[in-house]
């Protein structure tokens, strides 16, 4: 049995992926690697999802169950508690090697793969904080399953480092259930997490957030004792005399997700250095032929409703590509993150696929309080749009059109001037 | 009564108790620690140095090239990883070339394998990523690297197997000379009684040693040593062991490729009177980078997965110190193991039972003395084929718990069960490498743990990140499933 697409992951990407790409003639197979669908959205148990998809405010498992719902209502073939540990070229498509509890090894063969299977946490040893390393400091989507999954608290005394946005509703999520939260630092001289969170999670409960601060030292042998946080000056650089220590059994680390494209290993994807996804063109196709990804697989989402929109066109595209045998386009017109932009997503046009707008999407390098955004070809402007409070934290859009291109195939260049 | 008793089960403990297990005696091994190889074993770089670089006519120099030989009958013998990386030392100055020939006559007259010095050309050619300024290297092809802690791990359950015992948890309190023999009583108030004892401690040693005898012929300076550890993803930037020359602190900054793929950066080298506190501290992560860029260029430290750092055993005397007590007959000292230690362990052990204690004279030989440890394959590293008939043999072996690392939840079950089990987070980690990956156990960490709790039966807020009491879920909430 050959399938049309297999979908790796079925968190927020893959259920929106996947019902964009079924139907009567696009067989469609999701493999999960939990027992059951909606991935991280599970445990994701505050509000604030779907404001956008649903103009509703949703927690994250009712957000997840339209989708689960949906999925299920369309009988799509799934297989829980499988793990994709492989995916292999074939002349027309791929195998994907995957363990699945029940079934045991299976060589899948399909001809194309979206990869939808989110991201992983930084860890402590990524950036290198100094200090011993006793039990009791863990990333803060750990806690946040151990919470609210498994029911089981993981510190009494806490300290965050890092304002992302995991970082800031754990703050409350634990200080709700008893904790004390005695601070959050955040090395930037911004918080990196969406404003409502941190007006909800920290003002409201009157926890500090120390800005241009970071960890400069763990102590305690077996379990953690205290830590040490220091200011920083533009550079990053520790200030002397800025020293204040706390007394916590638990520092929890907000400091950004990766995407997880361990299965892509064995392919030579071309990989984004920012984003640390595959590169994409506008039909979310990496640079192997029949390969798509989407979600934060792809780069790394600060709403879910975003993840549900951008997958939906993945799955589309996808779905196009089988359908119409549509290759990968000879001509693809770069798309370049210039100054004041951290990057861009899609990173190239299919030129032979342009026919409708697309969104490009995109972070800009710092914060400001007015900005424009203009996309460049040949030294023209072919399209700009005015933002207000803009920052690194909150992903920015910008629509492209067929017709915007004046040049031709030189490469369109995205800048923002304040 | 036993005939012999080990303190401490780090790698020269293990191995000692695995060489006396060839002999009719009682064997005990005990350690302070929930687990073997703790310590300095559990943090070092991993090199079975070529022995290039003691002094020759010492003990280091003698027992590290007969260490590095040993390792290849380990391999056989306990199916212990060994990767034969061979390695280069380089140097980029005029004026370190004096001191790169003196290390090769060194080499030589320590009984290396064929030590070369090579032009810059040639070393570059074969390893491509060492940096532009190279002057000349010392080839050293007879260097390796191993797995430490599976080294004790596998020393300690061959003389298991062989009848010897291991008393964890034990952290001995006092030492009385009896008639007989010592009696040593724990921190805990248990009694064993033993006729000769054997001083491998480690940084614990000159502690130990001052509960028998009045002056203690030397005294531990801990020298830590701190380390980089790069994701296996960039197996095979070198193929070898980098090297600088030596200074007056050691080795020096290496770039040391690790039988799984990974790579170490470090160590660094800094006295210390804490004989345990392994902190990384930012100076000293810095000075990795700079030394490491002086041996490699374009070091992918974006690949950094975790920073660690391991305490030596450095002592005031200048060699290992393997001596009988000069107060005390039948209380011996294995003493200032630091680098070549590893290396030198195989070596230390034969060296304590055949010179030191002389065994063969007080006890015969075992007939049955079985010298094979067959391990558990690890799943990831079977065929095809071969990973089938393990599924159908047990379907645990198809769910796969770390995904970074590919362990399955079989391998979980087996290695909490196994003859030197362990239910903590981190002696997993030492066993399987669940949670050693790119993600640091936070897709597999509350899946091992629901293992554990099913296997053992505790509830998973008692379950231990590692050392007693460390567990990492603090309280249980009104959340749970």
């Amino acid at each position: 049995m050959t399938w049309d697409i297999v979908v790796i992951g079925a968190g927020a990407g893959g259920l929106s992926a996947a019902l964009a790409a079924q139907d009567d003639h696009v067989k469609v197979l999701v493999l999960e690697r939990e027992a059951v669908l909606g991935g991280i959205l599970n445990q994701c148990i505050h509000n604030g999802f779907g404001l956008h998809e649903f103009e509703e405010d949703l927690t994250g498992p009712e957000y997840a169950e339209r989708f689960i719902d949906a999925f299920h209502e369309r009988g799509i073939d799934l297989r829980l508690e499988t793990t994709v540990m492989g995916l292999h070229e074939t002349r027309n498509g791929f195998v994907v090697e995957a363990f699945d509890r029940r079934a045991g090894k299976l060589d899948i063969q399909t001809r194309a793969v979206i990869l939808s299977s989110g991201c992983y946490e930084r860890t402590r040893g990524q950036i290198r904080i100094p200090g011993e390393r006793p039990a009791g400091v863990m990333p803060a989507g750990s806690a946040q399953r151990y919470l609210n999954i498994e029911g089981y608290l993981v510190g009494k005394e806490v300290f965050i480092l890092g304002s992302g946005d995991i970082g800031l509703i754990m703050a409350r999520r634990m200080t709700l259930e008893g904790a004390t939260v005695k601070g959050i630092a955040e090395i930037m001289p911004y918080s990196n997490g969406l404003t409502r969170n941190i007006a909800q999670c920290l003002e409201d409960f009157d926890i500090p957030l120390y800005l241009s601060h970071t960890v400069t030292d763990i102590r305690g042998a077996d379990r953690l004792e205290g830590i040490t946080i220091e200011a920083v000056d533009e550079d990053f650089r520790v200030i002397e005399g800025t020293k204040k220590d706390f007394a916590v059994d638990c520092l929890l680390l907000s400091v950004g997700l990766i995407p997880d494209t361990m299965v892509l290993e064995s392919l030579d994807v071309k990989m984004h250095p920012h984003t640390r996804g595959p590169k994409v063109d506008h039909t979310f196709h990496t640079s192997v032929e029949g390969l798509f990804a989407c979600g934060n697989a792809l780069h790394v989402h600060d709403l879910v409703d975003d993840v549900s929109e951008e997958s939906r066109r993945a799955g589309r595209c996808a779905k196009d590509y089988v359908r119409k045998s549509l290759g990968k386009g000879e001509t693809q017109l770069e798309l370049i993150a210039g100054e004041g932009i951290a990057y861009t997503v899609p990173s190239t046009i299919d030129l032979s696929r342009f026919d409708d707008l697309i969104r490009c999407a995109f972070r800009v390098k710092r914060k400001a309080q007015t900005a424009t955004f203009k996309l460049i070809q040949d030294d023209t402007v072919i399209a700009s749009r005015k933002a207000r409070f803009v920052a690194p934290a909150e992903m920015e859009h910008i629509d492209i059109g067929p017709d915007d291109l004046k040049g031709g195939h030189a490469p369109v260049t995205l800048i923002m001037e304040v | 009564m036993y005939d012999y008793l080990i303190i401490g089960a780090g790698i020269s403990g293990t191995l000692i108790a695995r060489e006396l297990s060839r002999f009719e005696a009682r064997i005990i091994v005990v350690d302070k620690e929930n687990d073997v190889g703790n310590h300095a074993t559990l943090a070092n770089s991993a090199i079975v140095h070529s022995g290039h670089d003691p002094v020759p006519g010492t003990l280091k120099a003698k027992l590290a090239v007969q260490g590095n030989r040993l390792y290849h009958v380990l391999q056989k013998e306990l199916d212990i990883p060994l990767r034969k990386t061979g390695a280069f030392l380089l140097v980029q100055h005029q004026e370190e070339i004096p001191g790169l020939e003196r290390l090769h006559r060194r080499a030589l007259a320590n009984g290396v394998e064929t030590p070369a010095l090579l032009d810059a050309q040639t070393a570059k050619a074969r390893e491509p990523m060492i940096q532009e300024g190279t002057l000349a290297a010392l080839d050293l092809p007879s260097t390796m690297v191993t797995y430490p802690w599976e080294v004790a791990i596998a020393a300690m359950e061959n003389a298991m197997k062989n009848g010897a015992s291991l008393r964890l948890n034990y952290e001995v309190k006092a030492i009385t000379k009896m008639e007989d023999g010592f009696l040593l009583e724990s921190t805990e108030g248990s009694r064993l009684r033993s006729k000769v004892v054997i001083n491998a401690a480690g940084t614990f040693a000159d502690r130990i040693a001052a509960m028998v005898e009045r002056d203690v012929p030397y005294r531990i300076t801990p020298r830590r040593g701190e380390y980089y550890v790069l994701d296996k993803a960039v197996d095979g930037f070198v193929k070898r062991v980098l090297y600088p020359l030596p200074g007056k602190n050691g080795k020096g900054v290496l770039v040391v490729p690790q039988v799984h793929g990974n790579i170490l950066l470090g160590p660094t080298s800094d006295y210390q009177d804490d004989k345990e506190n392994v902190a990384n501290h930012a100076a000293d992560i810095e000075k990795i980078r700079r030394d490491a860029d002086k041996l490699a260029k374009d070091i992918p430290y974006d690949k950094t997965i975790r920073t660690f750092a391991g305490v030596r055993a450095s002592s005031t005397y200048e060699d290992f110190y393997i001596e009988p007590s000069k107060e005390v007959p039948g209380f011996y000292h294995v003493a200032g193991i630091d680098s070549p230690g590893l290396t030198a362990a195989p070596a230390i052990a034969k060296y304590v039972a055949d010179t030191l204690l002389d065994i063969g004279k007080h006890y015969p030989r075992k007939s049955d003395f079985d010298p094979f440890r067959t391990k558990t394959r690890a799943f990831r590293s079977l065929s095809d084929e071969e990973q089938r008939l393990k599924i159908a043999e047990n379907p645990r072996y198809a769910r796969i718990v770390c995904k970074c690392e590919r362990v399955t939840a079989a391998e979980v079950v087996e290695a909490i069960k196994g003859p030197l089990g362990n239910d903590t987070l981190k002696g997993l980690k030492k066993r399987i490498r669940a949670g050693s990956g790119l993600c640091q156990g936070g897709y597999c960490e509350s899946e091992v743990l629901s293992l554990i709790s099913e296997v053992t039966g505790k509830r998973p807020d008692e379950i231990d990140y590692y050392r007693k009491n460390t567990p990492i879920l603090k309280q249980e909430t009104k959340v749970g499933r």
